[in-house]
């Protein structure tokens, strides 16, 4: 460990040397963080992580170089270092290619992820981390032609990358859509080779009152359906063991993404078609333990302004199409996002609490936080995330609901 | 309309001088012609229809003083372009470091109603969002300008009437009081100092819906640029609560020939 972090400090200090030593085009800057978390339920600390995120970039007229390097060590004292970000971008004139480790975000609505097909997530906490978080990048090439306010973005992603899950003995993992405890037999991922790529495309227009975007892809689903490999039935029990591999698996999506101002307030629409979407289900109904059903997934929304406080509101619905009993979701899933924000003190002080309503158990996600900048460089900032209700997306970690605090250093 | 920020308030309503200096050399005369609400309108008209450059890029430096005299600066490269009735802004942050790369892009039109279309980019979130124009009473970046201050205000939104003259720094000045036809506006009315003999106004102050006197804007620095007088350093100050913002304008430059292509969302997400 000690090794590593000498070694990514090293890189660190490099880069900056180098960035001191041409300052015109080279800029290097970033954040240092501490933050920790404590349980309510028994104000065990679950998270205590020092982070330093550290963005290089070097530029021409024509042509960028950027890394992001992050360095942390969590709660267990473990260094960690990645490269959340390495890629080159070319600006032509009238196109821009980027190559490499990238975040590509999709999507208009604030909080969910509906047409943001591309970049995969890291849930191993849950929406717990900050949404910059929990986006991981994905390598690939991404080119993005421009004529006026029209925009056409291809993606091409040879390498894939799945979406980061919780692990089964952490705090966040999740209930499992099965009878009995199953043993997980490491998951299936695609083999690198050129025809396992990944394909995503996206035409967006910006104007005058409207924005509007259409989006596709053909795609591995960033989280793996689970396949039964094995089964044990014991006489007069029933069912007493089982063994299950994740899948990854080709699927394709389509997508709209639509915001409208009117009058003062934007109105703001997504939606996606879904191909051939995996679902868990009852597996003496599916003998695989999943089955394939179109779906469609949309939000509506509206982000206005009451005296000084913005607000957004969002409705989302899943819809599976020709349901079955058998599924363990239900034909219909609605959820509703609830962000209210305001400063003051001239902007020196920050309260945002974003709320996720689920409405079937009923359960709730509340992330109330306020952040003091102490000067421009310099801020902290205390909150919580308190998940209500027994069951449900959210209800499912009612003992988990707790508060933090952090400390950030900009640079 | 409203959200012609900065660059339409600070080279058209304004604009002025090389006279600010001793507001304490001013001397006052009753008004000659208080009764003339016509020709108030057309003074405040004529300022609003001043020439001034087809497109402007420019470094912003805003510094916000609180009380006790400490500072926070903010540093901002905006370009803006005139197609017809339509302005066209970006304002990208440079600093402080917990900003930087931030972008505001918006759109503003002459039409009387039409409201604004406004996009902020954010780094962290690496994707351009369609903002809602409300809350045009509002600080602007925690500053003492709220987004009205900085808006161009059509001079048929208010009714005006000279309430007096005044001499600053040697230049003769109409003093006229702006009310606004709409209750709704951040201020019960404004008074504004314009220049006789030019089209020109260089200080203004501000009076919240109780009637007392909430800011006073003034003009620390004019230059000519490109043949324009532009406005380059001016001061808002909040008299209620005792602090001031200051923005300076440098590197300013005019009618360099900028395309509608440039005001996209593509430039917001990259170093302009």
């Amino acid at each position: 460990m000690k090794k590593s972090l000498m070694r990514s400090l090293a890189i660190v200090f490099l880069l900056y040397g180098i960035a001191q030593l041409s300052a015109d085009n080279i800029s290097f800057n970033g954040y240092g963080r501490s933050k920790a978390g404590a349980l309510l339920s028994d104000w065990s600390v679950f998270m205590q992580e020092n982070t330093l995120d550290a963005r290089f970039s070097w530029d021409t007229d024509t042509t960028l170089l950027y890394a992001n390097l992050i360095l942390a060590t969590d709660e267990d004292q473990i260094f960690n270092a990645a490269i959340r970000e390495l890629y080159l971008h070319y600006y032509g004139d009238s196109f821009d290619i980027r190559i490499g480790k990238q975040q590509i975000i999709w999507g208009k609505s604030d909080a969910v992820f509906i047409t943001d097909l591309v970049s995969p997530k890291d849930l191993s906490r849950f929406l717990v981390p900050d949404f910059e978080e929990l986006r991981l990048a994905a390598t690939g090439v991404r080119a993005n032609l421009y004529s006026g306010n029209h925009q056409l973005e291809v993606v091409w992603l040879p390498l894939f990358t799945p979406t980061v899950q919780p692990a089964a003995d952490s705090l966040w993992a999740p209930a499992l859509p099965f009878p009995v405890q199953p043993t997980f037999l490491p998951s299936i991922k695609p083999d690198l080779k050129l025809s396992n790529g990944e394909y995503f495309a996206r035409y967006s227009w910006l104007g005058s009152s409207v924005d509007f975007s259409l989006m596709g892809g053909w795609f591995w689903n960033d989280t793996p359906s689970f396949s039964v490999v094995s089964k044990t039935i014991t006489p007069s029990v029933g069912l007493t063991a089982l063994s299950v591999q994740g899948e990854y698996y080709r699927t394709a999506s389509a997508g709209y993404g639509l915001s409208a101002r009117v009058g003062p307030v934007v109105l703001k629409s997504e939606g996606a078609f879904y191909f051939n979407k995996r679902y868990q289900g009852n597996i003496a109904i599916y003998p695989q333990g999943y089955t394939e059903k179109n779906a469609i997934h949309y939000l509506v929304g509206t982000d206005f302004s009451i005296s000084g406080t913005t607000l957004g509101l969002q409705f989302i619905q899943e819809i599976i199409l020709d349901h079955e009993a058998a599924l363990v979701d239900e034909a219909f899933t609605n959820t509703a996002t609830l962000l209210l924000a305001r400063s003051f003190a001239r902007d020196t002080v920050r309260l945002e609490a974003l709320t996720y309503i689920g409405f079937a158990a009923p359960d709730a996600l509340i992330k109330p936080q306020v952040t003091w900048k102490i000067t421009d460089g310099m801020e902290i900032a205390a909150g919580g995330w308190f998940f209500l209700g027994d069951s449900g997306a959210f209800g499912q970690y009612s003992d988990n609901s707790s508060i933090f605090a952090s400390a950030k250093i900009y640079f | 309309m409203k959200n012609k920020r900065i660059i339409g308030f600070s080279l058209c309503a304004l604009a002025a001088i090389a006279l600010l200096n001793p507001l304490s050399a001013q001397t006052k005369t009753k008004a000659p012609n208080a009764s003339s609400s016509a020709s108030a309108s057309e003074i405040m008209m004529k300022v609003y229809a001043r020439s001034q450059p087809a497109d402007m890029s420019a470094l912003l430096t805003m510094t916000l003083i609180d009380s006790k005299g400490h500072e926070r600066v903010r540093s901002i490269k905006q370009i803006s372009a005139s197609f017809g009735t339509l302005e066209k802004k970006i304002m990208q942050f440079q600093g402080p470091a917990d900003v930087r790369g931030t972008s505001f892009m918006s759109w503003s039109y002459a039409e009387a109603g039409k409201g604004d279309d406004q996009w902020i980019y954010l780094p962290a979130l690496k994707r351009v969002k369609r903002i809602s124009s409300d809350g045009r009473g509002d600080s602007f970046m925690g500053s003492d300008f709220s987004y009205d201050d900085l808006a161009e205000r059509h001079p048929n939104e208010d009714t005006h009437k000279i309430i007096g003259s005044e001499a600053i720094a040697g230049e003769e000045c109409w003093i006229i009081e702006s009310s606004p036809r709409d209750k709704n506006y951040s201020y019960s009315r404004v008074v504004s100092w314009v220049s006789k003999n030019k089209q020109l106004g260089f200080r203004r102050d501000f009076y919240d819906k109780g009637g007392a006197l909430l800011k006073t804007l003034t003009i620390l620095k004019m230059e000519d640029i490109g043949g324009f007088l532009m406005i380059t350093q001016t001061e808002m100050r909040n008299v209620q609560k005792n602090h001031r913002t200051s923005m300076v304008f440098t590197s300013v430059e005019v009618n360099k020939g900028m395309q509608e292509s440039v005001f996209t969302e593509r430039s917001m997400m990259k170093a302009l």
